[in-house]
Order: structure tokens, then C-alpha cells, then sequence
């Protein structure tokens, strides 16, 4: 449980057994992280034990749980940039000291032992910083077993690696459980755990959906564990059909981080009167989608938005066409925090507010967060309040009015639900679901599949930056959605 | 008004701990810190010389305070005060009618002010080079150049420990002893640059990118463009500093050690921290050091020893900016964080 009171667990149970590799499955905020940084010291749980080779266990931090034979290799790694293998495994060894020649002579000793006997190779006299990510990763792994881990714990592994290296880090984890190591392997790959685990649990918002022995289980039913059975209740659409296109995008590449490609080559269109939604797990690249679309990052390929060509464009003559945006992290990017409700009403559309000589009309601007606060029911004592002192759903209200008072032809909702309460949630989503019937053009960008499901007039899949595929209202199936999720391969890209 | 609250608790901290350090040297604080009031606001004199000390700082201050709501950490004003101060004397070599000779001094003042500026500004948005590095370089240039100036070109030919005169009609009258109509200039550029801040759509705007950068881009907002204004505006504010150093203020010329021109630049950011990058905050800061500074002097007369009394202003000073101080790298802690989530 979180210290804000979300119970990101509840009444779990995980057997891992000597020389196994465990899968760990589950959609992004099923608490699969949680349940490792449990394990390895990093979170106390707040009721139930660990058992660790028989032994109840308690750890107070991951040194402890390091010291007991726990070892966790985390999504981003713990490595000095400008250290050489050799240094940064020496570096926070228990009992150390410094890393005199003699030291790094039998350290360097040691580890071409644990290297000759794990076949895991790695360059040990090159600085971390000249290694490629895959290297990097095995440098830390390579730390564990110097720390002579009996449990190593790998938080989703294969994100960063390209699959080649992604292939050989199975074979090193094979080779290390036919040693007797044990692995709980992270994942929400669904190829990846058939590959490479002996058994997977399989989490779903907190709890234990299922454990499978790998053998005797299919993506298919991984898949549908993974994301739930049932479907939402299928909201009848009041208004006309969709009408005509108001966002058209054709193979639209964007640059991520590290030179790769973030979004690759993705096309589809968005008509009047329609929501499009776009499910995946997060870092698929639906936020680099989304920041090129209102052009927040350079992109290549063709964007129109009512016919009109973005190349170019910044993020407010590109809002200027009729576009608003519901940015995913409403305090980074949808709110100044230290602002008054006031000032936040106005971001991004000044202009109305504004004389000729570029002097504000606080009057105006007063009137008009005032309409905004009973239109969108935002609870604040005064529109001079910063909103940093507002709750989380006030201040989505705020942003979602704001960005509507636009009125705009396209909206694109990124998350627009995330982290608020049932109320908030609820008012926002059959919001959206007025909007859309009143004839808005509406791309939903969201990780919580019911969320998609509930709202989508059509369902895109992102997975690896493409489309996995693009289904109408009736073709929709979680079953389905979730094999595209983990990177089931499907038609071709539309 | 929790703000207020803090800075007068922090005053009265900085009180303490400096009569503590007076009275563990043997001095009586309670009388020495009377001696620094009567010096400084005791008489119509006295009160006079303490606003025209205060004056210049103001003007530094804003061009702090100015570039910190834009999320800049500029501590350029240093060089382009002294710059505006030798352009503003430099004029008096020009042969103008009075009145007219002050507004074209002060006008080239501003330029010389933004000129300096222009270097950073365009280093920090087409290099991304920091302007707390191009600042402290550019202001040594400034320093040796002005010098050189001062020494070599402008020195009076009959008193060489300082330049020529402004002539009479280049300089502010006189209000009343030491005081001139620079508080007219000065009153009006605070008064500028918080209408600037708070009811202008540029003003929002640096505040705005100030604050929360990617919010502010996400809005169309040029996040550049707001970082240049403030860069430059700064650059205006802190050249007056300088030109009013000799335009408004005896002896109405530059010394040769540039000690009538003092460390205003750097005085300014610590103005700015104790009026909370507020224009009017900045009124009262400026106002606040000028009293130390004056009062000061004073207590040196009654056989307090200047170094004590440098420890004395230093105690407060850094109490009562410590707030501000905090809260700026409070605000940077978030940018980074996210960039770890997201890394």
C-alpha cells in the first residue's frame, strides 16, 4: 500500500523455486513492480511475509536483501558512465575500501571466474559509457553474481534491448537457472514469457490472476488473464454517424530517444463525431505520438489537420487550427502549479484576453475562469488560489475546460483519467462521450484498457512504436487486444 | 502575507545571531544596533543618504529579479552597471541642451546595458551555454574594460583619482541633501516592471516559462523569447543602476578604483532574494540594505571595527535571502526528478 492509501496489492502469493525462472506478468500498474521492490527490500509490505529459504525475512533495505542472496537489476541502471566494469562492481562492495591495484587485480580475478563459469561475457576494461545499453545490462547482472545473488530479479529487461540482444540475455538466464540461480523475470511481453520462463504469474490491478506452469499454457490464455474477461457495458451513441475526417496522419516517424525510432511509420485518420483510441502499454510510444501531434517534437511523414498540413508548426499555431490537447502529465505540462486558477485558465489562449499594446484584462480573464469554474463544477475558493493547492480532479477539471473553451475540432485526451477518483473519472469520461456526440473529433490515448473500451468508436493497438492493428466496435475482444499489447503479430499494419 | 511572515522571522534571526557575535566580541549589540539606526534613518540627512544609496541597488535588483521569473539565474548586472555607468558619463563629452543631455545619456545607457546582455542571450538560446558562466565572464570584460576607460581615456586631467564631471545639465536635480530625481527613475522602473510582470502578455509569459517550461512551450508559448526579454530588460535596469551611480549621485563622476560604483551588481541579487523577486518586495529590500549599508558606516564612527560590522550585515543579509534562495532550488528539483521518471 501506498503511503497516499493506493493499495497497489492485495493478499498476493508468489512461490519461486530453485533454478526457475519466474515470470512476472501483468499490464502496466498491476503491481508488478511493486511486488519485486517488496522482495527486494526497497518497499515494505504492509501485512503478510517473506519466506527465503525457509526463513520468515524481513529486509529494511536492499542492502539487506542483497546481503540474504536477493539481488534486483532495475529498468534503469545503477552505473558510473565514466567507471570500466572491473570499477563499478567494486564500487559499493560491502567492506571495500578503495580500489587500490591489488584490490582490482582480484576482483578482475574473480569475475573472470564467475564469467568462465556463466558464459556471460563482457569487456571489463571499457568505460560503461562506450558500451552498448545490452552490455550494460550485463555488466549488472554480472555485479549480482559477484555479490553472489541466489535470486535475481530482472525489471522488464528486454525494454531497452534490441531483440538480438534480448536473445542472448535468455540464454545467459537459461544457463544461469541450469545453475541452480533463480530469476523472477518482469515482463508484459507475452512472447517473451512463453520464450524464456519455467511458470508465470500472472497479476491483474494488485491480485493474482493465475499461475501456469509455461508448458501448459498459451499466449491466448495469458493474454486474457493478463487484461480481464468481461467487456464494459457498450455505451449507445447518441448523435449522428461519424462525419467527415478532421485528422488524417500517414506514416508519421518519430524520433525517441538514442536515435531509435520512438514512432514508426503509423497512419490512420480521425472523423468527426468519433473517438479514436489508442490502447498499448505505456512506452510504446503513444507520448511521443502525442507530442508530435501537437507539435511539441520533430516528426517526419504527413499530418493534415482539416486539410491543412502541420509540418512546421509549433504547439500554438498548430492549437490555433482547432486543436487541444489534454496533456498526459497535467502538472509538467497542462498547469503552471504556482499559478492562480486565474492565470491557468488562460494558458495558451491569451489572445482574447489581451488589448492591442499586449495589456491583460484581468477583468475578463477574472469572468472567465469564474464561467469555467461552474461550468466544470471546480471546486476552489477563489479563482486567485494557486492550483497547486487544488485536488487532482479540480485540476483536470480545469485543464479539460480550459482546452474545450477552445472550441476546438480535435481533441486529443492523453490519459485524461489517470490518477483521479471515481467521480472525477466518471464526469470526464462521459464528458468525452457528450463531446463526441455533439461531433468532436476525439483521439484518446490511454493505458487503462477499460478506459479504451468503454469510450472507442475504434481501437488502435500500439506496440514498439507501429500499429498493431485497428479495430472497429465490433471486432473489439480483450482476448484479442491484449495478444496485440504483448506484440502479437496480427494483419498487417493500417 | 506568509511570505512577509517569514522574512521578518528571519529578520529577527539574523538580529539575534548577529548580537550574539557582537557580544561575544565584547561589543554591547542592543547600543551598537541603535547607533545603526540613528546613522541611518535618525535625520532628515541621514534618511536622505540612505534612499540614495538604496537606489541603485533596486535597479540591480529587478534585473535579478526579472531573469529569476524567467528561470534564469542572471548575475549579469555587475558588468552592465559598470558599462552603463562609463556610456552614461561618456555622454557628457557630447554638447546637448540640459534635461535633454540626461534622457540621451540615460538612453545610451539602456543600449550599452542590453548590448552586454545580448551576448548572453544569444550564447544561452542558440548554444544553450549557462549565463551563470557567460555572466561572471562577461562581467570581468566589463570590469577591465571600464577600467581601462576610467583610468586611461576619462580621468579628470587635474584630479586623477577620478573621471571628469557630468556636466550640471546631464544630472538629476537635487531633492534634498544627497537625494536626487533618480528616485523618480528608479520608483518608475519598479513600478514598470511589476505592471510588466503582472498585467502584460509578455510579462505572463516569463512568468509562465519561468515556472513551468514544458507547460509553457505545450501552450505556444516561446520559452526563448520570454528568457530574452527578461534577459534584456535586466540588462536596461542594471546600465541605469550604473548611470545614475554618476548622473544622480555626488561626486557625479566614476572614482578611479570604481568604488563609487561599488558591487551594486552583486548586492542586487541578494535585494532580489530578500524582496522575493517581487518589484515591490525589491523596493523594500533595497531600501532594507541601503539602512545596513548607511547605518553601518555610522557604527564604524563609534569604534566598532569594519570587519565586525561586515559580519553584522552579512548574518542578516544572507538570513533574510535564505527563503527566497531556497525556493528557487526548490523549483528546479521537480525539472529533474522528472527527467529521472521519464530517463
Amino acid at each position: 500500500m501506498y503511503p497516499d492509501g493506493t493499495v497497489a496489492l492485495t493478499g498476493v502469493d508468489l512461490v519461486v523455486r530453485p533454478g526457475e525462472i519466474h515470470g512476472l506478468l501483468g499490464e502496466n500498474g498491476a503491481g508488478k513492480t511493486t511486488l519485486t521492490k517488496i522482495i527486494s527490500g526497497l518497499l515494505p509490505p504492509t501485512s503478510g511475509e517473506i519466506r527465503w529459504k525457509g526463513k520468515a525475512v524481513r529486509f529494511s533495505s536492499p542492502r539487506e536483501a542483497l546481503a540474504a542472496g536477493i539481488g534486483m537489476v532495475h529498468q534503469h541502471f545503477a552505473l558510473v558512465d565514466a567507471f570500466n566494469a572491473v570499477e563499478n562492481i567494486a564500487l559499493g562492495e560491502e567492506g571495500g575500501g578503495a580500489l587500490g591495484p591489488v584490490r582490482a587485480a582480484s576482483v578482475r580475478r574473480r569475475l573472470e571466474a564467475i564469467m568462465e563459469e556463466s558464459g556471460l561475457e563482457v569487456p571489463l576494461d571499457t568505460p560503461v559509457e562506450e558500451l552498448p545499453v545490452g552490455v550494460r545490462q550485463r555488466i549488472e547482472i554480472l555485479k549480482m553474481l559477484y555479490r553472489e545473488v541466489d535470486l535475481l530479479i530482472l525489471d522488464e529487461p528486454t525494454a531497452v534491448l534490441t531483440p538480438q540482444e534480448a536473445e542472448e540475455l535468455f540464454s545467459v538466464l537459461r544457463d544461469l537457472a541450469a545453475g541452480g540461480k533463480s530469476v523472477i523475470f518482469i515482463t508484459h511481453k507475452l512472447a517473451e514469457a512463453m520464450a524464456v520462463t519455467d511458470r508465470v504469474t500472472v497479476l491483474r490491478r494488485g491480485r493474482v490472476a493465475a499461475v501456469r506452469e509455461t508448458g501448459e499454457t498459451s499466449p491466448e490464455e495469458l493474454a486474457r488473464l493478463m487484461v480481464g474477461e468481461e467487456l464494459p457495458p457498450l455505451k449507445e451513441r447518441a448523435g449522428r454517424a461519424p462525419g467527415k475526417e478532421v485528422l488524417r496522419v500517414e506514416g508519421l516517424t518519430v524520433p525517441g530517444a538514442e536515435g531509435r525510432p520512438a514512432v514508426r511509420g503509423v497512419s490512420f485518420s480521425v472523423r468527426e463525431g468519433e473517438i479514436l483510441g489508442i490502447a498499448g502499454v505505456q512506452g510504446n510510444g503513444q507520448t511521443e505520438l502525442v507530442e508530435a501531434l501537437v507539435g511539441l517534437r520533430p516528426w517526419s511523414g504527413r499530418v493534415e489537420l482539416l486539410g491543412k498540413a502541420l509540418a512546421g508548426l509549433g504547439p500554438g499555431e498548430i492549437a490555433a487550427l482547432g486543436l487541444a490537447h489534454i496533456p498526459e502529465d497535467r502538472h509538467g505540462m497542462g498547469l503552471v502549479l504556482d499559478f492562480t486558477l486565474a492565470e491557468n485558465a488562460v494558458l495558451g489562449r491569451l489572445k482574447p484576453f489581451t488589448d492591442a499594446f499586449g495589456r491583460l484584462r484581468w477583468g475578463r480573464i477574472f469572468r472567465f475562469a469564474q464561467e469555467l469554474v461552474s461550468r466544470f463544477s471546480i471546486q476552489a475558493p477563489s479563482p486567485k488560489v494557486p492550483v497547486r493547492y487544488l485536488s487532482g480532479g479540480n485540476q483536470q477539471r480545469l485543464v479539460v475546460g480550459r482546452e474545450l473553451s477552445k472550441s476546438p475540432k480535435l481533441l486529443i485526451a492523453n490519459q485524461p483519467t489517470r490518477g483521479l477518483d471515481v467521480a472525477a473519472t466518471r464526469y470526464i469520461r462521459e464528458l468525452l462521450l457528450k463531446l463526441r456526440d455533439e461531433g468532436l473529433a476525439i483521439l484518446l490515448v490511454s493505458a487503462d484498457l477499460d478506459e479504451i473500451l468503454e469510450l472507442s468508436d475504434r481501437v488502435a493497438v500500439m506496440y514498439r512504436g507501429a500499429f498493431a492493428g485497428i479495430l472497429s466496435r465490433e471486432e473489439l475482444d480483450r482476448g484479442r487486444i491484449g495478444l496485440l499489447m504483448g506484440g502479437a503479430r496480427e494483419e498487417p499494419v493500417g | 502575507m506568509r511570505k512577509l511572515a517569514e522574512t521578518l522571522l528571519a529578520l529577527g534571526l539574523g538580529i539575534l545571531v548577529g548580537a550574539l557575535v557582537m557580544a561575544l566580541w565584547g561589543h554591547d549589540p542592543w547600543s551598537s544596533y541603535a547607533y545603526l539606526l540613528a546613522g541611518a534613518l535618525g535625520n532628515t540627512r541621514a534618511l536622505m543618504s540612505t534612499i540614495s544609496r538604496s537606489l541603485g541597488l533596486v535597479l540591480t535588483g529587478l534585473t535579478f529579479a526579472v531573469g529569476a521569473r524567467a528561470g534564469l539565474f542572471n548575475i549579469g548586472a555587475q558588468g552592465q552597471m559598470l558599462l552603463g555607468a562609463v556610456v552614461a558619463l561618456s555622454c557628457g563629452l557630447l554638447r546637448l541642451p540640459a534635461g535633454v543631455h540626461l534622457v540621451v545619456a540615460l538612453l545610451f545607457a539602456a543600449i550599452a546595458g542590453m548590448i552586454w546582455a545580448l551576448p548572453v542571450a544569444v550564447l544561452k538560446l542558440t548554444r544553450g551555454v549557462s549565463e551563470v558562466i557567460s555572466t561572471i565572464m562577461l562581467n570581468w570584460v566589463a570590469h577591465w574594460l571600464v577600467l581601462y576607460l576610467v583610468v586611461q581615456k576619462l580621468s579628470d586631467p587635474i584630479l586623477g583619482q577620478r573621471t571628469f564631471t557630468a556636466p550640471l545639465g546631464m544630472r538629476f536635480p537635487v531633492i534634498k541633501g544627497e537625494l536626487t530625481w533618480a528616485l523618480a527613475l528608479v520608483l518608475a522602473t519598479a513600478l514598470f516592471f511589476w505592471w510588466f510582470l503582472w498585467h502584460h502578455a509578455k510579462g505572463y509569459e516569463i512568468r509562465a516559462a519561468g515556472l513551468n517550461p514544458r507547460a509553457a512551450a505545450a501552450a505556444g508559448i516561446s520559452v526563448r523569447g520570454a528568457m530574452f526579454t527578461a534577459l534584456l530588460l535586466g540588462g536596461v535596469a542594471a546600465a541605469w543602476a550604473g548611470a545614475i551611480q554618476v548622473l544622480g549621485r555626488f561626486p557625479y563622476a566614476i572614482t578611479s578604483d570604481l568604488a563609487n560604483l561599488g558591487s551594486l551588481g552583486f548586492d542586487g541579487i541578494a535585494v532580489a532574494l530578500i524582496g522575493r523577486n517581487h518589484p515591490l518586495g525589491i523596493l523594500a529590500g533595497a531600501f532594507f540594505f541601503g539602512t545596513l549599508a548607511t547605518g553601518a558606516a555610522k557604527m564604524g564612527l563609534r569604534g566598532i571595527p569594519i570587519d565586525m560590522i561586515y559580519i553584522v550585515q552579512g548574518v542578516i543579509v544572507v538570513s533574510m535571502a535564505a527563503p527566497e534562495a531556497l525556493r528557487l532550488i526548490r523549483i528546479r528539483r521537480p525539472a529533474v526528478a522528472l527527467r529521472e521518471e521519464e530517463g
